[in-house]
């Protein structure tokens, strides 16, 4: 009797960059079988984007290189395959929808892959149809797709990947810029997939979001090559749970046995005398649109004080950035003040501002141009007309703080996106601002990184106040002594962390979803007293 | 993800009451029957096309007023400059006819600048603006008015092979993309404290310190073309000749339009051989001023 080949075996797979040094992967060897999800885990610059490259066939084509090893998808080696052949059988969904799309409405996005391969019209169209029906999308059939929620976006390119009737699907962190409940929405597509017999490979740093739809199995990358490869049972048993996020329960059980974790002072900069002092900045009644009738942010009344450490969530397009870019001045009230260290933003320059506010933005790549690190850094502190010892003093600290100091001299446009993040958010910590703000400082970054550079932010001697804007409810209830949620430019929520974070259904109506740290910190609140994190927790 | 103009379906849209190609057709007839002229008299018909034209869009003021002031201010600005140095005017006439001469009170290491005003520099001034401004206005009304879903359909039914329509399809997509990611960099770059309007000294440093707005948008632009080449890679683009899901079909009207264009072009070149067309000036003012 012969046996079904496996739709996809990838043997002694090795892959080094023709302009990097030491090999991206190594030896790698694994299968995956039809229905399955096999989850992905690793730190940044793991490997795991290479892999993914590897077997959709960007590389060798695109990314150029020294290859060895094998990739075989249903016993055929894909080596020689057009990369039209392997689309039809591999679909590859990307990191960031936004890169992805292609198309202006929804039905030519989904309809662009089998345009390509040149088939009859009718039977575009009825594919399209059922891929929008089986994702339960078929409203969008015909709007823009530049109008998507970010959730929306995913789905689609999840349709138009599906449209071409792959048997094997790649997410390459399909999570990372989606809010809580449209991540959701995306795993749910993503297990009925596997349940209809597709094989589903997915990378992503959001490991606990992904074990809610129970991966047959677990791949743990470390520098190129497989720590582990098994049931998701055996994930927490073998990796360290400061590198990967693991379920709360998973990490309170295992740092049982490990020291207690060394306690945060956030903001030890400011004194509880100078708490009382006037508001750092304050919004008085704020509103705001792009154009004449379209109002995006409606009547936000609320202030910064010192020692504030708030984190703003909210759903994707809520009007989360609006509202912080009016902090900085980049953008004026339509109605309304904003007032940053008693000036109001409409009589000050952003660059005045910047002195006062220092703003870090969500993508490194709109702002990173020097030709090294160390300038990078020192750009900021330099028209901020700092002196040349106190820039030298910045740019070192700043470095420490985001775990970069080798990387001083390197060009930033040639590091990874998470070193590049890195260096972002040093370039603002650099300046020395007494507010710090960031957009979604942690997307993209895997967890041990972002974990250690947040608890080095929040220690940092010289700011006032921070503001971060996140996805993650977890970063929330951990960091932030003030929670504000967002919801269609209005300001839902604005409390404490265990008072705000305690209304699941108000939480789930703005699209966050609980996690399990946040459901064993409120289990554990009057013992606690406050959020902790779950190793802290281990030792209460 | 590239940004689409600010198209939309408008109600009793002139423009839109055809088949986009029709128009694109009409459109580079129209440009270069446009280009051939210098007499104001003929351009006055281009003018009256294009206001035509602008009037039966559906477009709205508020929508297209910031595009329109920075090309009238544009247009302005040189047909003034032209009109005040004399140059840019001297290929299409040779001699001039003062009206009035204005000599500065002051001198500059021994020169005096003076400004003469000449029937033939005002009426070129004249005729440059209702040139420029019937090709900006006809310009203008596209992204408003085609549908960006249909730009590769488009340029394919005009006859270019798949892959170039695609290209052109993303390279109009491309321009207000470029756009927001230059708007982007620059709020990312105020909030580093740097202020674009305070740059000072010599041309090469003024240059150099646009660095931290040229390269991020530069690389930004390369990164996500590669983006764009890998998901169009990942989903086939390119292995064969591909269907256009949309189909566009031409009416009498198009059809009706394209004759005109043509007969425009036609027309013009025609006129333009036997002479026709050149730069002109009332011959009252000529002798007027002789």
């Amino acid at each position: 009797m012969t046996s079904t080949p496996l739709p996809l075996v990838v043997e002694n797979l090795s892959f080094r960059y023709r302009d990097r040094p030491g090999a991206a992967i190594h030896n790698l060897s694994f299968t995956a079988t039809p229905g399955e999800v096999l989850l992905i885990a690793g730190a940044s610059g793991c490997g795991k984007t290479t892999l993914i490259r590897c077997i959709n066939g960007l590389i060798p084509r695109s990314y150029k290189g020294d290859m060895s090893g094998q990739v075989l998808v249903f016993g055929e080696e894909v080596k020689d395959w057009k990369l039209s052949q392997i689309s039809q059988k591999i679909g590859t969904v990307l990191q960031d929808p936004e890169r992805q799309i292609l198309g202006t409405k929804v039905v030519n996005e989904v309809a662009f892959g089998l345009e390509n391969l040149g088939m009859p019209r009718a039977e575009i169209y009825s594919r399209v149809d059922e891929a929008l029906n089986f994702l339960k999308i078929p409203h969008l059939r015909n709007r823009e797709t530049f109008h998507l929620s970010g959730g929306e976006k995913q789905k689609v390119a999840l349709a138009g990947i599906l449209a071409m009737r792959p048997s094997i699907i790649l997410l390459d962190e399909p999570l990372a810029s989606l809010d809580p409940a449209s991540a959701q929405d995306t795993l749910d597509a993503v297990r009925l997939l596997a349940n209809q017999g597709l094989s589903i490979l997915m990378v992503e740093h959001r490991v606990e979001d992904v074990l809610r739809i129970k991966p047959e199995r677990v791949m743990f990358m470390s520098e190129g090559e497989i720590r582990y490869l098994g049931d998701v049972s055996g994930l927490s048993k073998v990796v360290n749970y400061r590198e990967v996020k693991l379920p709360a329960e998973d990490i309170v059980e295992r740092a049982k046995r490990d020291p207690a974790p060394a306690e945060i002072h956030a903001l030890p900069g400011v004194n509880s005398l100078q708490l009382k002092q006037d508001a750092l900045v304050r919004f008085e009644d704020v509103a705001f649109g792009y154009e004449s009738k379209v109002e995006i942010l409606h009547g936000i009344n609320l202030q910064i004080n010192r020692g504030d450490v708030i984190a703003v969530l909210g759903p994707n397009g809520a009007g989360k950035t609006t509202f912080v870019k009016h902090a900085i001045g980049l953008l004026k009230p339509k109605s309304g003040r904003v007032f940053v260290g008693g000036r109001d933003t409409n009589e000050a320059s952003v660059a005045e501002i910047a002195g006062m506010l220092g703003y870090v933005f969500q993508s490194p790549s709109h702002m990173l141009f020097a030709p090294t690190v160390r300038e990078e850094l020192a750009f900021g502190p330099t028209n901020m007309k700092h002196t040349k010892d106190q820039i030298e003093l910045e740019v070192k600290e700043a470095l420490r703080i985001v775990n970069l100091s080798e990387k001083e001299n390197d060009p930033p446009l040639a590091l990874s996106f998470g070193q590049q993040k890195r260096v972002s958010i040093a370039a603002i910590l650099a300046m020395r601002s007494r507010i710090l703000v960031m957009d979604e400082p942690t997307a993209g970054q895997d967890y041990q990184n972002y974990m250690n550079f947040m608890d080095s932010i929040l220690q940092m001697p010289g700011f006032e106040a921070i503001m971060f804007i996140t996805h993650d409810v977890d970063l929330a209830a951990i960091y932030a002594n003030r929670v504000l949620i967002i919801s269609d430019g209005r300001l839902i929520a604005d409390g404490k962390p265990q008072d705000v974070l305690r209304d699941f259904d108000r939480l789930r109506a703005n699209r966050i979803i609980p996690t399990s740290l946040l459901a064993l910190n409120l289990k554990r609140l009057s013992a606690t007293g406050r959020f902790m994190r779950a190793e802290a927790l281990a030792h209460v | 993800m590239l940004v689409a103009w600010r198209y939309r379906k408008r109600e009793n849209s002139f423009i839109q009451s055809f088949d986009p190609r029709a128009w694109v057709i009409f459109f580079l007839c129209f440009l270069f029957s446009t280009l051939t002229f210098w007499d104001v008299r003929f351009l006055l018909f281009f003018f009256f096309i294009a206001v035509f034209s602008l009037v039966t869009s559906g477009v709205k003021w508020h929508e297209v007023r910031r595009a329109f002031l920075f090309i009238i201010g544009l247009v302005f600005f040189f047909g003034i400059l032209t009109f005040l140095t004399g140059r840019g005017g001297s290929e299409v006439y040779e001699q001039e006819h003062l009206i009035r001469e204005y000599r500065a009170s002051f001198s500059i290491l021994g020169w005096t600048p003076v400004l003469k005003v000449t029937v033939e520099r005002a009426f070129y001034a004249v005729s440059q603006f209702v040139r420029v401004s019937s090709m900006a206005v006809m310009t203008v009304l596209i992204p408003y008015s085609l549908n960006p879903a249909l730009y590769g359909i488009t340029f394919k039914g005009l006859g270019l092979p798949d892959k170039f329509a695609y290209a052109m399809d993303l390279t109009m997509r491309f321009i207000p993309t470029f756009g927001r990611d230059f708007q982007l960099t620059m709020d990312a770059q105020r909030a580093r404290g740097y202020e674009l309007e305070k740059i000072s000294g010599g041309i090469v440093q003024q240059v150099r310190k646009l660095g931290p707005i040229v390269v991020p948008v530069t690389i930004h632009a390369i990164i996500s073309s590669e983006d764009i080449i890998d998901a169009m890679d990942l989903r086939a683009f390119g292995v064969g000749p591909r269907t256009w899901l949309d189909v566009l079909t031409y009416t009498t009207r198009d059809r009706v339009l394209i004759a005109v264009g043509v007969l425009i072009l036609s027309a013009s070149i025609m006129l333009g051989l036997m002479g026709f067309g050149k730069f002109w000036v009332p011959q009252v003012l000529v002798q007027m001023f002789s």
